[in-house]
């Protein structure tokens, strides 16, 4: 009793000594670090406010103002006081990067490193670490060696950690290290083996065969520390991973056998590492039925390891992870409701339809007292449930519904929306619910990013549903509602309905007109753009224009128009020069990985953009118009490898070969290209590479201008790379004093082909219309007999010819190939392809529509 | 030496450390000096010393006066940071590699910087001059470095430049003991009346 009236006085009284500490007193009071004798209390004190402030971050200090504080904060060098210094530490160390001059406390800290206070010696290690820089490096190299090595666990750990930070950006020196690293990993302490570990694999990262030895040596002579241990673990999978073959099966049994280690966390890592691994179900077994014993362990950890480990898995071998079941069940009922989420769902993804409805229930007991992550891994096992089975999608969706209404943030919204989306969009049955759930959450959205979402896809479903009037009143209420944005978004989505429903254009029209009084200028322009198209009347206008809108790639975009104004502001701007945006690839989700390794998607444009900045005049080719997939050039195993990438532009090609140079005892100089081109193509420039080090990957850029007629565009490259060799020492790179020698390293032969000029998508589902809408323009056509034996290879070879998607093929027996795309410079076209089996072979009907009909030619060509 | 003594006892304990800058051209011998007026039980083993970045703090105690040092770095890319001690500085002990005669005039430069920055400028800070390695081969006399560094035209402050041998210790404790002597003069003007 009494002990609970002290914690609520505490409460009460204490609140934050720090708050409503103000940077400028503060900098005023570190004044007094000039004073001596210091006073270590007070410092320490001063010191304590300047870090919170720092960590704070709400007030942010100036270069100056820092290095103020920083300089002052050295003075207290002088006091020996042992707290004291390691506050000075930790502050030289957050001040090291907002200050000038840091590298002055160098010798301070190199002294205290290497002195006899044992208290000193690793937080300035640290501290050290964070203030040199690469040039600096050098002097303190000698001490850091003797550190890594020092007999002092911490002292060891510390250098080692501030080793592993420093290979950022000094790999190179850090590399020199590794010796002093190799033989702490045999320390006896755990951590200092574990950071060793790190340190000499994080040095070995480019190197695959040192790897290899580094692993194969460890897993013999097993390590003691179960940290290392855990890490040895890692890079044993990624070496399998990188190696299918059965040169990885020592690897495998390696990690096997760490299942049976005494720590739980190397058995851990090892069932993760295996379940990972791709493998089949059978090899699964074992990492198996570890899980499933951490399911049924006493401590909560290790449940939640075992249930979210088979969570992740059951996307990839549900059945391994339905042995698991009963296990599961006795967890859905577990105190710790991050396990017990995970559980229900795992169930609920292997589980049979019958199942389901019980297991919804239970997840509703407990849904309100479980945090946002999980709630969105219950929407993902929701959503998964909607594909699976389709039936159940009354209930589901009501589910969903009903945990759009209860509080949560954005991310957890978005999962739901994205839920009931893609519910919508796989389910046509289940449509009209969904949108109506839909219409009914953005009544009340405070999203903005969320709500405009929602108004695109009523936009474009709405309209295609059996009442689209009931979803204009939804989204008209917005526009009287809402902000800026999503009365834009409404303008928009209203304007869909009025192009796709004729009998309700007159109601769209007043609702536009309406529009035109907003304040807003964003909703002011798209009302009166679009009442202008939709009085047009002009059936193909409305579609190009509000149906069926083009999107283009916005960073690409972005980047165009810069150029645009940099290089020809006067003229108009060309929309069609850029891509549009690719079709969203299949979704990987978490689901086939199970650790969540989430690239960034980028569309290979934006990677190579900033590359190719780089080449003087650049800008003068306009916009990229499509870069083509790389091409290897050389085996993969040879001393050189060369890379094309095939930038197109409308009038040029840029064909960038990207060499790697993978003897690390030469030092390539002057590398160049020497290009065959086929008869009307022209060299325009070369960019060579002056320096090609060891694995530093270098490119040369050769400019091609296109011949003046399209169809001479087709032809064959042979290309030699020239460059001069000079050996060099393989550790430090320099190479040996004198000349080198002229060499060349032939190339493979590449072509230019139609694929690679052409921006082509498949035929969307009003293709027929579009075909029949360019019967006016220049059609070529002609009867081809392929050569391939099997209609579907054939129609795959086409389509690879024309640069064409999968997707873009219909048809059984007939196979029908329609597509269409754009045409380096803006050309657009049309194309369609008959395939029949005929007698042993197959025939081939090929047409192609197009405005510029030496376009339409050169696809025929193309696969002629 | 009761008086003395007894000032010491009575400065030990009453009066902090006097903070001195120790100040020079790279490789002109200041870390090194320093670590020869350490107490012989605090002195690192004798080894070659690396150059100073930025700064280090020795204490030492002479005549009666506790010293802290502050060891800046003379290194050229470093000596901007000098300005920053001048403030808080009791004394300023200036080293010069005597026999470096074709950067004399370098050091003179920098001299003559500190003694016109306005945190130097008309304070009565003692400034002693280590005419260091005098045992090197080719070493000026003290006397030729102090018309070489226009020592005779400072006015506003006590001055005095000794020999010295940073390596053996020689002179070096004259110097220091000139030094103390200056500073409880001029915070102690009665001890003497």
């Amino acid at each position: 009793m009494s002990f609970k009236r002290d914690k609520k006085e505490e409460e009460d009284s204490g609140g934050n000594p720090y708050q409503n500490l103000d940077k400028t007193i503060i900098l005023q009071e570190a004044r007094y670090f000039n004073q001596s004798p210091v006073n270590p209390r007070k410092c320490s004190l001063i010191l304590t406010k300047i870090l919170y402030l720092l960590n704070q971050g709400d007030q942010k200090f100036t270069t100056q103002e820092a290095t103020e504080a920083f300089f002052a904060t050295t003075k207290l060098f002088q006091s020996k006081d042992v707290m004291l210094r390691r506050m000075v530490y930790l502050c030289i160390k957050e001040l090291s990067t907002l200050a000038q001059d840091v590298i002055i406390v160098t010798s301070s800290l190199t002294k205290d490193m290497t002195g006899k206070e044992d208290l000193y010696r690793a937080a300035a290690i640290r501290a050290l670490c964070s203030i040199t820089d690469s040039t600096m490096l050098q002097a303190i190299e000698r001490y850091m060696k003797q550190a890594i090595v020092d007999k002092n666990p911490a002292v060891s750990s510390a250098a080692l950690v501030s080793a592993l930070h420093l290979s950022s950006t000094a790999p190179d020196l850090v590399r020199r290290w590794a010796n002093e690293a190799q033989e702490a990993i045999s320390s006896d302490n755990a951590m200092v083996s574990y950071h060793a570990l790190g340190v000499v694999a994080g040095s070995k990262r480019n190197d695959k065969l040192s790897t290899v030895k580094l692993v194969t040596r460890l897993a013999r002579a097993p390590l003691k520390s179960p940290y290392a241990l855990c890490h040895l673990i890692r890079l044993a999978a990624q070496l399998v991973e990188d190696d299918d073959s059965d040169a990885a099966q020592p690897y495998i049994e390696f990690i096997e056998c760490c299942l049976r280690h005494k720590s739980e966390m190397v058995i851990y890592e090892a069932a993760h590492a295996i379940v990972n691994l791709r493998k089949t179900a059978r090899d699964l077994a074992p990492a198996v039925s570890v899980l499933q014993l951490f399911c049924g362990s006493s401590k909560a950890s290790l449940r939640l390891a075992g249930a979210r480990t088979l969570a992740r898995l059951t996307a990839k071998h549900p059945t391994a992870v339905a042995a698991c079941a009963v296990d599961l069940e006795n967890l859905i009922s577990d105190p710790n409701r991050s396990v017990a989420t995970l559980a229900v769902t795992t169930l609920l993804a292997t589980g049979a339809e019958s199942s389901v409805d019980r297991l919804m229930k239970q997840i509703s007991s407990f849904v309100s007292e479980i945090s946002d992550e999980f709630k969105i891994v219950v929407v993902r096992a929701i959503r998964r449930l909607c594909t699976k089975f389709p039936r159940k999608h009354q209930s589901l969706a009501a589910f969903l519904a009903g945990m759009l209404r209860d509080e949560g943030g954005l991310e957890y919204k978005a999962a739901i929306a994205d839920a009931i989306i893609a519910l919508v969009e796989e389910n046509a049955e289940a449509k009209e619910t969904g949108l109506a759930h839909l219409c009914e959450f953005i009544e009340d959205c405070e999203h903005t990013a969320l709500a405009v979402r929602i108004l695109h896809l009523l936009g474009r479903e709405g309209p295609k549903s059996r009442q689209p009037s009931r979803y204009i009143r939804f989204i008209y209420n917005r526009v009287i509602l809402e902000s800026g944005p999503v009365r834009a978004a409404a303008v928009s989505a209203v304007a869909q309905f009025g192009a796709q429903r004729p009998e309700l254009l007159p109601n769209i029209r007043v609702l536009l007109a309406r529009c035109q009084l907003d304040e807003e200028d964003e909703v002011r322009d798209r009302a009166i753009y679009y009442s202008a198209i939709l009085d047009t009347g002009d059936q193909q206008l409305i579609n190009d224009y509000i149906v069926n809108v083009p999107k283009p790639n916005p960073v690409l975009l972005e980047k165009a128009l810069r150029d645009h104004l940099a290089t020809t502001p006067d003229e108009p701007f060309n929309l069609l020069t850029v891509p549009a945006e690719e079709e969203r690839k299949e979704s990987k989700e978490a689901i086939v990985e199970i650790e969540v390794r989430k690239p960034v998607q980028m569309s290979i444009e934006e990677i190579y953009a900033e590359q190719l900045a780089v080449i003087p005049g650049i800008e003068r080719l306009g916009p990229v118009f499509k870069t083509n997939t790389p091409v290897d050039l050389t085996e993969a195993e040879t001393e050189y490898r060369v890379r094309l990438l095939k930038h197109v532009y409308a009038r040029h090609v840029i064909l960038q070969f990207e060499c790697v140079n993978t003897l690390s005892d030469q030092l390539l100089e002057q590398v160049h290209v020497r290009l065959d081109v086929p008869p009307e193509y022209e060299i325009k420039s070369i960019v060579p590479c002056q320096k090609l080090a060891y694995d530093k990957p270098g490119s040369v850029f050769v400019i091609v201008e296109y011949p003046c007629a399209f169809l001479d565009s087709l032809g064959t490259f042979g290309a030699t790379l020239e460059f001069v060799v000079r050996d060099c020492d393989p550790n430090t790179g320099i190479p040996d004093p004198g000349e080198g020698y002229a060499d060349s390293y032939p190339l493979e032969e590449f072509e230019m082909g139609c694929s690679d000029q052409i921006r082509a998508r498949a035929g969307s589902d009003d293709w027929e219309q579009t075909w029949e809408r360019a019967a006016n323009a220049p059609e070529a056509s002609d009867t081809f007999v392929l050569s391939q034996n099997d209609i579907n290879e054939a129609a795959r070879a086409v389509c690879e010819h024309l640069g064409l998607p999968k997707a873009a093929v219909v048809g059984d027996a007939v196979k029908d190939i329609r597509g269409g795309g754009i045409f380096r410079g803006g050309a657009p076209v049309l194309v369609r392809a008959r395939l029949a089996a005929a007698g042993g072979g197959v025939t081939m009907k090929l047409a192609a529509r197009s405005p510029r009909e030496d376009v339409a030619q050169l696809l025929l060509a193309a696969v002629g | 030496m009761g008086l003395l003594d007894k000032l010491s006892v009575w400065l030990g304990r009453g009066r902090a450390e006097v903070t001195v800058l120790v100040l020079g051209l790279d490789n002109s011998g200041k870390s090194t000096l320093l670590q020869a007026l350490r107490p012989p039980d605090a002195r690192a083993p004798p080894q070659h010393a690396a150059p100073t970045v930025g700064q280090t703090q020795e204490h030492f105690t002479s005549g009666g006066v506790a010293f802290s040092a502050w060891d800046v770095s003379g290194a050229p890319r470093h000596r901007a940071l000098w300005e920053r001690h001048y403030r808080r500085a009791h004394a300023v002990i200036f080293v010069v590699d005597s026999a470096d005669h074709l950067r004399l005039v370098v050091a003179r430069e920098e001299l003559e910087l500190l003694l016109a920055h306005p945190d130097m400028f008309g304070r009565r800070v003692p400034l002693l001059v280590f005419a260091n390695k005098h045992d090197a081969p080719h070493a000026l006399a003290p006397m030729q470095v102090a018309a070489a560094l226009g020592l005779e035209r400072i006015t506003d402050k006590p001055w005095h430049i000794c020999a010295s041998c940073a390596l053996s210790g020689a002179g070096l404790a004259d110097g220091v003991a000139w030094l103390a002597r200056q500073l409880r003069d001029a915070h102690l003007p009665h001890a003497h009346t």
